[in-house]
């Protein structure tokens, strides 16, 4: 006999949910402390060496920051991204995918980029893969739309194509394949002329690259987009109820494929920021922001401020288990995974306490 | 030139057979409404722990037996998230996958850097245990026999396992109320059944099945950790992929997993058989081993436009999948 | 007497609602029991209880003289209850025999095991049913769907049967079988709970009528010693004197007219069956009928969100026919719509009352920018004038108490300034207070000169409130009365199809005199 009875809470309290979600992290971090514990490492050491990625005592401090920096920037456009499709309920995890594709069509305009100028040319890198993985998210939204194709294993299984398509690229020694070195025996990939490679703003040794800018002022107009204008609006109304969105006489299908279009867009762009940046491109350039954007972006409840936050967290822990792998070598950076996912698990918990409270049922035969 | 073709038909089933294993797991769980893109994690999760157990008890009932109760308690843990807590199934099961494999390469590096090293298992008695059983009479069928026939015991773990979930799913009540709640879970409720119950049953019991098939990749590996690339290697995914290229069927599972096997063996064998035949089947060597790979991908994509756009009566997709149930929810 | 169910003081609320207040009903074995009552009346929930889906608050259920206590619909199958929803329960990608197999619990673990079939062809038999077993549901019409779920509880072994509603999707000789079929049920010995709106077929089917009224237990009496007239005033009551101005205004023309309209539901079924209707300014045009019976589908079709099969739909002289909504809405046509769950459409349920507000508009300010600023100050003018009762004007909708969730969307349709304004189920579910709120801004509006079509429950508001009454049953209209010239007994006897008044007088009711319809001749 069901006695105690789930009932939502009347009202949310942003205060409450923070301390859910403390609790909830703080809960995953003593799990890790545990599993820490059992391989002989005391935590408290490791962990201060995680969350100071490496800064501390460090003569190259400004390397972490770039380093840091290196996985925050795709990271952050692409939980960005995938946010606006889920704020729409459109379940986009095709996050690897696009971003494979936007690379690709990247790399094609750097290694024939000789002579024309740098700015030029990144341009160009960004626009092409905007372009590629927007078409790409098109067709899956108009598929979605028209006919109600699963948008969820379209999404996944382009991610898994374009995967063996970048391996093609790489593991292929051929005449026109100008995407490898024509110095090595075995195929390799080449590295971009520095007409592609990003440049930055020099302070001291740290070098501030463009992307890192890009990515901020990104962040601040998606916050403005989603928060201010029309199409934001259409947006959250279409998430909502789409029965409303069509009852209040917008088209909705219109509204699906434009979200679908810039929110791959900006994959695709996270893309050529992120090639351009390292000056190469390979089979695991993605490092997994597609998938690791879907937990970021969930983690945030798709607010924008927060995905900002959450990215630097994530960052921090991955970039924290990079570098703290010097010195224990017995953990690598799977650790930042297996954490994550600890993390993701306690706060879906928490959220759900916070949004619910346990009443006992009133006893029918009592009353 | 035949021992190529029997060579080949053994290929396919000996390395494909994971796939068998993670299908049905997922097209169980999928039957009962819920999308768990976890499978990949899970599978990586009953290897390990199959494994490790396995090698420590030396027996292979052990693995059998640990690797499902791993893989079983990643399925409680996505039930407790999805069911009772409502959480959505998508995060969920990726975060899974995201853990599982991380799992792996942390105990795996752990261990390996640990004093013992990663635990062998050559000439241990779960090695023994795994090695091809010859089945009287049908293995000495020609050509085909010794493909069919002469397998490690898991194979036909994996084989028995489908056969038994079409009938449960066919053929006895607890699979038809399995298969009402993935439909309407509203209706089955109305009839009595349990939905909560019958949830967490089957998607504890298809991650269950899934770990089997992870053991069984770690075994084929010889027990050799790799440290570069998981033992599960994309079979999760590929398997998320085959339940749709299987119409939800376990039986159509066994013939799509021949399927994929297929392709998947000529990617690895295509330069014998182009070496074998080089008349016939020269133009082989051609095709970048890439495009096998992707072929799954490429397949189910196809299939799932195909069937979005035919009418959907004949799709044997639950319907009411990837939704959470809320009975008060009316 | 020996009851199969007694019940004794039961008492439900949903929130602020209570749908059911203190009822006690009792069910004779061998009885068929028609349990008559208006929209909202609490039958439903009442039976919810029953086959336990919903837990009463308070009071007791007796079974065969026994208290029990049922918390879910697998206790109520085992306590020998069956009902029949009137939103079928079935899994339509199975055939027949799979979806009762389900839940049968005695024959074992295999599908076909101790001759399951034989058993359910046997009960069919007994019934006098015509079913194949092995046909798909989604093939099934909807009759057949209905036989199937009797035949489902019966196969069950349920001694008490519920249906609720059952003869609404039938046709006259399908409703002839039915009633057939229960009283060979009754011949049996089942005990049979009826739910239905139309007094002939209470008449015609059964025993004893117990009747509910506003969630509360009015009587029970005995079929024989009652007629059509007499139960209907104990549904609909004696007309309660409302305190409910209703100004008089002076008519215009015709600003929307409505002729020969039909419209399909989503079940592909026509749910509105060749109305003639219009409004003019400055008059309010009352729509009564029994849930169901083609009110959505009108409300949808005038709006634009559904196609219609025919008809024509002039606004001011313009066809509206296949317009969208949103030019619909550009010519001042305004429809809010307050489902069951009051939030399904026209409210964005996470979004603030600010967004809420702009939802139809927010495309008319210049730029790219939705203009929030007019937006909060049109929010707050709404708060303040409708005494919405909310922290503040970025609250989501969602976090405001159901009333208030009504405000916000009347004072969005109204701000926009429409000609005419469609308004459905304005103050379902509302406190007295919060009910008087919303018809005083409805005569506002009507005082403007705006024609509004009030779609609603409660006969006695309607009565006090619209200048005209329209009667719909089934998707008919059953004719357009005068609010001053007719009583409740009738509208009650025409919502259920007992009479029809639309040619009476050898005027055909629902066509204006001064129609802006003209045809070749230059007749109205």
């Amino acid at each position: 006999m069901r006695k105690y009875h789930l009932v939502r809470r009347a009202d949310s309290k942003i205060g409450r949910t923070i301390i859910f979600y403390a609790v909830g992290i703080l809960v995953s971090l003593l799990i890790g402390a545990v599993i820490l514990m059992a391989l002989g490492i005391n935590p408290f050491d490791y962990y201060g060496k995680m969350f100071t990625i490496g800064l501390v005592g460090n003569r190259y401090g400004y390397k972490s920051i770039e380093g840091f920096l290196k996985i925050f920037v795709p990271l952050l456009i692409t939980s960005l991204a995938l946010g606006l499709s889920f704020k729409m309920r459109f379940w986009n995890i095709g996050g690897e995918g696009e971003f494979l594709i936007g690379a690709i069509t990247a790399s094609v305009i750097a290694f024939n980029s000789s002579g024309i100028p740098n700015f030029v040319t990144v341009l160009l890198m960004c626009l092409a893969a905007m372009i590629s993985s927007g078409i790409i998210g098109i067709a899956i939204a108009a598929l979605k739309v028209k006919f109600n194709t699963n948008e969820t294993l379209m999404t996944l299984m382009i991610n898994y194509i374009m995967l063996y398509v970048i391996r093609y690229i790489g593991e292929t020694k051929a005449d026109w394949n100008f995407f490898l070195r024509e110095d090595s025996e075995r195929p390799k990939f080449g590295t971009f002329p520095d007409s592609a490679v990003m440049t930055g703003i020099p302070l001291g040794q740290f070098k501030l690259l463009w992307s890192v800018i890009i990515a901020i002022v990104l962040t601040v107009i998606v916050y403005i987009y989603l928060k201010y204008t029309k199409q934001g609006y259409e947006i959250s109304v279409v998430g909502d109820s789409s029965a409303t969105a069509k009852y209040a006489g917008m088209s909705v299908g219109k509204i699906v494929l434009r979200t679908m279009f810039i929110s791959s867009a900006m994959i695709g762009l996270a893309a050529a920021l992120t090639v351009s940046a390292s000056g190469t491109i390979s089979d695991t350039v993605t490092n997994n922001v597609g998938w690791t954007g879907i937990i970021v972006a969930w983690l945030s409840k798709l607010s924008v401020p927060a995905i900002f936050v959450t990215s630097i967290l994530i960052s921090i822990l991955q970039y924290g288990c990079q570098a703290a792998a010097t010195q224990y070598p017995a953990i690598d950076s799977n650790y930042a995974d297996l954490l994550q996912g600890l993390i993701l698990f306690s706060v879906l918990v928490a959220d759900f306490a916070a949004n619910f409270k346990i009443v006992k049922k009133e006893d029918a035969k009592n009353a | 030139m035949l021992e190529v073709f029997t060579l080949f038909l053994f290929n396919i089933i000996v390395y494909n057979i994971p796939l068998l294993y993670g299908t049905t797991g997922e097209i169980m769980i999928e039957k009962s409404g819920s999308l768990n893109l976890g499978v990949e994690g899970t599978m990586a999760i009953g290897a390990v722990a199959g494994y490790l157990v396995g090698v420590k008890a030396d027996n292979l009932f052990v693995a059998v037996l640990v690797s499902f109760i791993a893989s079983g308690l990643v399925g409680l843990l996505f039930s407790f998230l999805t069911v009772t807590l409502q959480a959505n199934q998508n995060v969920t099961g990726l975060t899974i996958t995201t853990f599982g494999v991380a799992f792996y390469y942390f105990i795996g590096n752990a261990l390996a850097n640990s004093e013992g090293g990663w635990p062998r298992m050559n000439g241990t008695k779960l090695a023994e245990q795994s090695q091809a059983l010859e089945i009287p009479g049908l293995s000495k069928i020609p050509f085909i026999g010794e493909a069919l026939f002469s397998h490690g015991i898991l194979v036909y773990l994996g084989v028995i396992i489908a056969i038994l979930m079409w009938l449960y799913f066919n053929k006895t009540v607890p699979g038809l109320k399995l298969r009402a709640i993935g439909e309407n879970p509203g209706a089955a409720d109305s009839l009595g059944v349990n939905v909560t119950f019958y949830k967490y049953a089957h998607i504890i019991a298809g991650s269950g099945i899934m770990g089997i098939g992870g053991l069984y990749m770690g075994l084929n590996m010889g027990g050799t950790f790799e440290g570069s690339n998981c033992w599960i290697n994309g079979y999760g995914w590929i398997s998320i992929a085959l339940v749709i290229f299987a119409n939800w069927s376990p039986a159509k599972a066994l013939l799509g997993t021949l399927v994929f096997g297929f392709f998947n063996t000529l990617r690895v064998q295509n330069a014998a058989l182009a070496y074998a035949f080089p008349n016939a089947l020269g133009w082989l060597t051609k095709i970048p081993s890439h495009f096998f790979s992707a072929l799954p991908f490429i397949i189910t994509l196809i299939v799932l436009i195909a069937s979005s756009l035919s009418s959907k009566k004949k799709s044997g997709e639950p319907q009411a999948i990837g939704r959470n149930y809320y009975r008060e929810d009316r | 007497m020996e009851y199969a169910i007694e019940l004794k003081g039961i008492t439900k609320s949903f929130g602020p609602v209570a749908a059911n207040k203190n009822i006690n009903l009792s069910l004779a074995k061998g009885e068929i029991l028609a349990l008559l009552g208006e929209n909202g009346s609490g039958k439903t929930t009442l039976m919810n209880m029953l086959s336990g889906i919903y837990m009463p608050d308070s009071g007791s259920i007796f079974i065969d003289g026994k208290k029990v206590s049922i918390n879910s619909p697998e206790d109520s199958g085992k306590l020998g209850i069956g009902m029949v929803h009137q939103h079928f329960k079935l899994v339509e990608r199975f055939t027949a025999l799979e979806n009762i197999r389900i839940g049968m619990r005695d024959e074992g673990r295999f599908m076909h095991g101790a001759d399951v079939r034989k058993k359910i062809e046997d009960t069919a038999e007994k019934f006098g049913f015509d079913i194949d077993l092995d046909k798909v549901v989604s093939n099934m019409a909807v009759s057949e769907k209905q036989t199937l779920e009797i035949l489902k509880v019966l196969c069950y072994g349920a001694k008490i049967i519920i249906l609720d509603e059952p003869t609404a999707v039938l046709t006259v000789q399908e409703i002839d079988r039915l009633f057939d079929v229960l009283r060979k049920m009754r011949e049996e010995g089942h005990s049979i709970i009826i739910i239905t709106h139309k007094l002939n077929e209470v008449m015609a089917i059964s025993d004893r009528v117990a009747v509910l009224r506003h969630g509360e237990y009015i009587d029970t009496v005995v079929t024989k010693e009652t007629n059509e007239k007499a139960l209907t005033e104990l549904m609909v009551g004696r007309k309660i004197e409302l305190n409910i101005d209703r100004p008089v205004m002076e008519k215009t023309h015709p600003l929307l007219e409505i002729r020969d309209l039909t419209v399909k539901n989503d079940e592909g079924v026509i749910a509105v069956d060749h109305i003639n209707f219009y409004i003019r300014g400055g008059e309010m045009l009352g729509v009564a009928g029994i849930a169901g019976s083609g009110q959505k589908e009108l409300c949808e079709a005038i709006a634009g969100l559904r196609k219609i099969e025919d008809g024509q739909m002039i606004h001011e002289g313009e066809s509206i026919v296949g317009m969208s909504p949103k030019k619909i809405l550009e010519h001042g046509i305004s429809m809010s719509f307050i489902p069951e769950d009051r939030l399904g459409m026209g409210l964005a349920p996470s979004l603030s009352i600010t967004d809420n507000m702009i939802l139809k508009n927010y495309n008319e300010s210049k730029g790219i920018f939705v203009d929030r600023k007019t937006a909060s100050e049109e929010a707050q003018k709404v708060i303040d004038r409708l005494e919405v009762v909310t922290p503040s004007t970025e609250t989501p909708v969602r976090r405001l108490s159901g009333g208030n969730v009504q405000k916000v969307l009347l004072g969005r349709e109204i701000k926009s300034g429409p000609n005419v304004l469609i308004t459905a189920y304005p103050v379902r579910g509302l406190d007295i207070n919060s009910s008087y709120t919303i018809y005083n801004i409805l005569n506002e509006q009507k005082e403007k000169g705006v024609g509004i079509l009030f779609v609603g429950e409660d006969l006695d508001v309607m009565l006090a409130l619209c200048d005209k009454i329209m009667v719909i049953c089934h998707g008919k209209l059953q004719g357009v009365v005068n609010s001053n010239h007719t009583t409740k007994e009738e509208l009650g006897l025409m919502m259920t199809g007992t009479i029809n008044i639309v040619n009476k007088d050898g005027k055909t009711d629902g066509i204006a005199k001064d129609s802006a319809f003209t045809d070749e001749e230059g007749n109205a």
